[in-house]
């Protein structure tokens, strides 16, 4: 309950609906696996629970319809009325044994619950987990990370609470106002449709309420994004905000902004305020209409006073589950929707798994170790009348055809979108082509494990990942075993040992995602070192070097090249000024490769690359 | 909290008012089962209809009355809630415009985002629910322990018990609640970290054959979190039941025990319909209560993250100085900026970023700064904006230090670009009259076209075309060019281009130089740069190294005694024809 207040701005109220509710719910039950026993305990456990809850009142009825007698006898008998054993006493602790079985039925079922909704998150998300493994990286690029985020989050969290409480509620309620409204019928029949008319009156305010707030809370999301807008922009553009002295200004524009945002939260609020209260107004006027009436019936001698009092507890017993009942439907069925939304995410198209699924479960052999055994590759990579398309109707790639010979430096130079990432892509197997074959040391790629493919990579890539731990620990990424004076060297290597040091906790920093302690430089230089660890035969370097200045350039320009001897690289890059020593250059453009060559013969050739060299040299 | 009351100072009315229509409404809950058991009494000993009627409509006058507090104290609450929401983001966002670029970075704009934003939510949302759910309780057992008295003293002694025994229960159970939910919160940030960063990451991961190991770490962080859930489940499973326990017991104990009573006639048979409600309505209320002090906690350290940013002294403040008290130095009318041995080291940090620094721009010439990442460029420049305050030494603009005189003063006589091309959301004429208010829409065309932006001209709006929020809609070097125009539109005595021409490709550079020459030919002009190309016909280049002025002159000197002016030289301008 308490993961659904953190966002107090996110719209529960919208009611989504699930497309085929019947199916999703049939999948979800067999996914609970051997929890399922549980749930029907459960389920057991609540119609015996609602049976005694509904049955408590007649009891108490027949206990004050009893001492209202016997006091009545012992006043007329002139006698001090006592409570004893026999009769009242022995059906007050009847009472007391159907109370104390409720509440034993009750907390069975809530214990056994406790972790039943958990463990059924816990079994989807690893699921979801295990599935990231093995979705192809086109599902990540076409998909927000965010979006699987909250897959993986608030979906689960949102059905894990409706099963958590939701649904146990939703049995009870339905048994206890069932049960109820029966025993009020069996009372007085008068007297149950007052309590009807007013129940319908109570359900229907709630229907208005509830649409009035929606678009309360719609208008209320528009200031919210204003606000938002307006707070990212000002602090993101501080630096502009104070140097044309704008402070008035902008702290004027946020007060707007701002003043809009209370106006709307105001009414949206008390619209979400004020429905409790309303409803808890409309019953309460049924209650007094439903006492006089009573009064009048308890007079005429109708009704005794311990049915009086079991019609209230009645009244009570069905009137609040009544008003919770649309709640609990709506959130019932977005959890549908969003378990869907889960199973959806599971039903995504996976990779082709890999040919050699052996014991060897890649990742866990040390690649220097292999390396120092002689079976690394030389790297000498070849591709073949590649053809490849992102979608296989619109090819991109027709014929692409190069050998990059072991410890040669080829280099790919291309506008934006002209295929250079997609050429990495290929190599390192996150897309598959459609036809051709791409050859590592004269082995076809596609033959491979990933694992062992990709063993011979090490990549640096534009965006510089890394992840929540310490410093060290993300330069041992590719090495887990590495010893401290390896990761040093590494970083030495990268030319990131110098600022390392000077962090308060040097290599023990940890780097966590928000609070952005190192610069992109740096964090493109631990990417680096990263790779450096590992000793990789093949390098590909994407555009690496974009956020180092020039002279930072030129010096990890000088260790890659000593880390690039005997070692097959691609590198891309937008800056000539680091490539035109290298053995190829592929000139790329639309998917196909235009001209091949090197530097020198490049420029005499007179063609793009010329073109391009000059507009950035002339 | 004391943050908190500060703001709620101000409507100590409202405040009060609030709660007194809460109260009202509370009474109302217990007054209604008091009627009916009025109405039980009366009407099983007289037979009198008009009484049960009377007793009705006592009944109806106590419903809307409670009705109305409790629709009213709704409203107050939304209102307060308002109010306070937006006190403290104008409170916040205002602070944070006298913070200095240290003060400001000390939070980091992604902690600044959350804390204006959810931060104060949060704060809003737990002040409502404390006046909604907590502060009536101790009324409600008060009254309801009173209204138990005025039946019978017994009964008043056993609904006090009742009371003190849920109250013992509910805080036993937010103490351990309390921490299992602060360990849930800290695991449910975990999840969400290491998801993402399997999600942002899925490349590296693959590519160092990683999956095996990240599915662990994920599980990991799965599991920690499903078993916290669980044990704060189980908490809560054993407070219900218990509390319903203890309530059925009660409701057997007041009809033994009121048996007696009544037996004995100190109390009648309706009595026991009311005592049964108030006991009910107290557990309610404590028990929602408790629910709303266990999520407290959070709500703690939003506020002290607020309480940070309001009682952060800013690190650079206006010297309050009659303007007469300070007379500018003599100097010479063409010196715009002076550097006289400044040094600059960040507060944090052991070394100096800036060491000694000693040089002059001026009037109508270009001064260009080169030097490597983490050289000092930018704060070069941010010293003279007075972002940061120097260590030792001295800033001087227009002969006056920039300690001795306004921020808003010295920033007027400066016109900056900086580093990251930064738009506003709006159109490109807001954008632009962030230079000039005033400027008319032919200055803007011209300016624009000084700054190589005639492509402003070509859009479907023109010099109203949409801009999206950072200016996202726009091409890394249109950026550029649009906030190079942003800051011509400002008449100043020194502009400064931090790095500023970098994503523009070496024709609109050139040509952008040479346009900017015509423009500026009165003021000083200051262009930090990484490209050779883009200062090579600079007055004046100073090259940065290491904090340190390693070279200073013009181009073809540097490259005959600057070794690491040639040392950049020559990476850039390696393999030329």
């Amino acid at each position: 309950m308490a993961e659904n207040e953190t966002m107090p701005y996110s719209d529960d109220m919208e009611i989504e609906v699930p497309s085929d509710a019947g199916s999703t719910v049939k999948r979800l039950w067999k996914s609970m696996g051997r929890q399922r026993i549980r749930l029907i305990v459960v389920s057991v456990s609540v119609v015996f629970y609602t049976i005694l809850s509904v049955a408590a009142p007649v009891y108490s009825a027949k206990i004050v319809d009893m001492l209202f007698q016997e006091i009545r006898a012992a006043v007329s008998g002139e006698s001090v009325f006592r409570v004893t054993w026999d009769p009242v006493g022995r059906e007050i602790m009847l009472l007391l044994l159907i109370y104390t079985v409720t509440g034993i039925l009750y907390t069975f079922q809530s214990f056994l619950m406790a972790s039943f909704a958990e463990k059924l998150s816990l079994e989807l998300r690893t699921k979801i987990s295990r599935k990231l493994d093995r979705l192809p990286l086109s599902f990540f690029d076409s998909h927000k990370p965010g979006e699987v985020l909250s897959r993986a989050t608030n979906d689960l969290d949102k059905m894990s609470e409706v099963m958590q409480t939701g649904l146990l509620k939703l049995f009870t309620a339905v048994g206890m106002v069932a049960g109820s409204v029966i025993m009020m019928f069996r009372f007085h029949i008068g007297l149950t449709l007052v309590f009807l008319v007013f129940t319908v009156l109570s359900m229907v305010s709630t229907r208005f309420f509830a649409g009035r707030t929606l678009r309360y809370a719609a208008r209320r999301q528009q200031a919210v994004s204003r606000v938002t807008g307006q707070v990212e922009e000002s602090y993101s553009g501080r630096a502009v905000i104070r140097a044309f002295n704008r402070e008035d200004r902008s702290a004027r524009d946020m007060r707007e902004a701002v003043e809009e945002l209370a106006e709307t939260s105001r009414k949206a609020d008390f619209m979400m305020n004020a429905v409790n209260p309303f409803i808890r107004l409309v019953n309460r006027l049924g209650q007094a209409a439903i006492a006089v009436f009573a009064g009048k019936l308890l007079i005429d001698g109708v009704l005794s006073v311990g049915v009086f009092q079991a019609f209230f507890q009645y009244v009570y017993q069905a009137s609040e589950p009544l008003t919770e009942a649309a709640y609990m439907i709506n959130s019932l069925q977005s959890s549908i929707a969003s378990v869907e939304r889960i199973f959806q995410l599971l039903d995504e198209e996976e990779i082709r798994p890999d040919p050699r699924q052996t014991a060897e479960t890649h990742g866990e052999i040390p690649i220097a170790k292999s390396r120092s055994k002689g079976d690394a590759a030389e790297g000498r990579v070849e591709f073949s009348h590649v053809r490849f398309g992102y979608s296989a109707d619109k090819p991109l790639m027709k014929d692409i055809c190069f050998t990059a010979h072991p410890g040669q430096k080829i280099a790919i130079v291309g506008s934006t979108g002209a295929g250079k990432t997609t050429l990495i892509n290929l190599l390192m197997r996150f897309y598959e082509i459609n036809s051709g074959r791409i050859l590592l040391d004269g082995r076809n790629t596609a033959d491979m494990s990933y694992g062992e493919l990709r063993r011979n990579f090490g990549m640096v890539l534009q965006d510089t990942w890394l992840f929540d731990g310490t410093i060290a620990e993300n330069i041992a990424y590719g090495k887990p075993g590495a010893s401290r004076s390896e990761i040093i060297e590494a970083a030495k290597a990268a030319r990131a040992d110098f600022f390392i040091r000077t962090l308060p906790q040097g290599y023990d920093t940890r780097l966590n995602s928000d609070a952005e302690n190192i610069s992109a430089g740096q964090r493109q230089l631990l990417t680096i070192a990263r790779v450096m660890l590992c000793d990789p035969a093949v390098l590909i370097l994407d555009e690496a070097t974009s956020s180092v200045d020039t002279r930072t350039e030129m010096e990890i320009g000088k260790a890659m090249n000593e880390l690039m001897k005997g070692r097959t690289s691609f590198v891309i890059a937008h800056r000539l000024s680091t490539i035109v020593d290298a053995d190829l250059i592929l000139v790329m453009q639309n998917g196909d490769i235009i001209e091949k060559g090197d530097h020198k013969g490049l420029l005499r050739a007179g063609g793009a690359y010329a073109e391009l060299y000059n507009s950035q040299y002339a | 909290m004391k943050t908190v009351f500060q703001f709620l100072k101000p409507y100590r009315r409202l405040c009060v008012f609030t709660i007194l229509a809460m109260l009202l409404d509370v009474a109302g809950g217990l007054l209604v089962p008091r009627l009916t058991a009025d109405m039980i009494n009366i009407g099983v000993k007289t037979g009198n209809m008009e009484y049960i009627i009377e007793k009705g409509i006592a009944m109806l006058a106590v419903t809307i009355l409670a009705g109305a507090g409790a629709l009213i104290g709704s409203w107050l609450c939304a209102d307060l809630s308002a109010k306070l929401g937006r006190d403290m983001r104008n409170a916040v966002y205002e602070k944070s415009l006298t913070f200095s670029e240290h003060d400001f970075s000390r939070f980091g704009t992604g902690s600044m985002i959350t804390r204006t934003l959810n931060d104060i939510n949060i704060i809003q949302q737990s002040v409502v629910w404390c006046i909604q759910m907590v502060l009536p309780v101790p009324a409600v057992c008060v009254m309801g322990v009173a209204m138990a008295f005025a039946v019978d003293t017994m009964m008043g002694f056993l609904l006090i018990g009742v009371t003190v025994l849920i109250i013992v229960l509910a805080l036993v159970v937010t103490r351990r609640a309390s921490q299992i939910f602060g360990r849930l919160q800290q695991l449910l940030d975990r999840m969400n970290v290491v998801l993402r960063e399997n999600l942002t990451g899925v490349r590296v991961i693959r590519a160092f054959r990683k999956e095996k190991d990240e599915e662990k770490r994920m599980r990991k962080s799965f599991e920690d979190y499903a078993e916290t859930s669980i044990s704060a489940n189980l908490l809560f499973a054993g407070l219900e039941s218990t509390a319903f326990f203890v309530i059925n017991i009660c409701i057997v104990a007041i009809l033994w025990l009121g048996g007696d009573r009544i037996g004995a006639g100190y109390m009648e048979i309706g009595d026991i319909t009311a005592l049964t409600e108030y006991s009910i309505l107290i557990l309610f209320y404590i028990i929602m209560a408790q629910m709303v002090i266990i999520l407290l906690p959070r709500a703690r350290v939003c506020i002290r993250r607020i309480q940070e940013v309001l009682e952060t002294e800013p690190e650079i403040c206006d010297r309050m100085k009659s303007a007469g008290e300070i007379s500018p130095s003599a100097y010479a009318e063409d010196i715009v900026v002076k550097f006289d041995h400044v040094s600059f080291r960040f507060p944090d940090a052991d070394e100096y970023a800036l060491s000694d620094l000693d040089f002059i721009c001026r009037r109508g010439e270009t001064t260009a700064v080169i030097g490597g990442t983490g050289c000092g460029k930018s704060t070069l420049a941010r010293l003279i904006l007075r972002f940061y305050d120097v260590t030792d030494g001295e800033v001087a603009v227009n002969g006056m230090d920039v300690r001795d005189m306004t921020q808003n003063e010295l920033r007027s006589q400066i016109s900056y670009v900086p580093q990251k091309a930064w738009l506003f959301s709006g159109t490109i004429a807001d954008n632009l009259r962030y230079g000039n208010e005033e400027a008319s829409e032919e200055e803007m065309r011209r300016i624009l076209s000084v700054a190589q932006a005639d492509f402003v001209s070509g859009l479907a709006n023109g010099l109203d075309a949409h801009v999206a929020q950072g200016g996202t809609n726009y091409s890394g070097g249109q950026k550029q060019r649009l906030s190079i125009a942003r800051a011509l539109m400002k008449k100043a005595d020194l502009y400064i281009f931090d790095d500023s021409f970098s994503a523009l490709d070496f024709k609109t550079d050139a040509a952008l130089r040479k346009a900017l020459k015509q423009e500026i030919s009165d003021a000083a002009v200051l262009i930090i740069a990484q490209r050779i190309n883009t200062i090579l016909n600079a007055d004046q280049i100073i090259v940065l190294d290491e904090g340190r002025i390693a070279g200073i002159g013009k181009h073809e000197e540097l490259m005959e005694k600057c070794s690491i002016y040639r040392e950049i030289a020559k990476s850039q301008m390696k393999g030329g024809v």
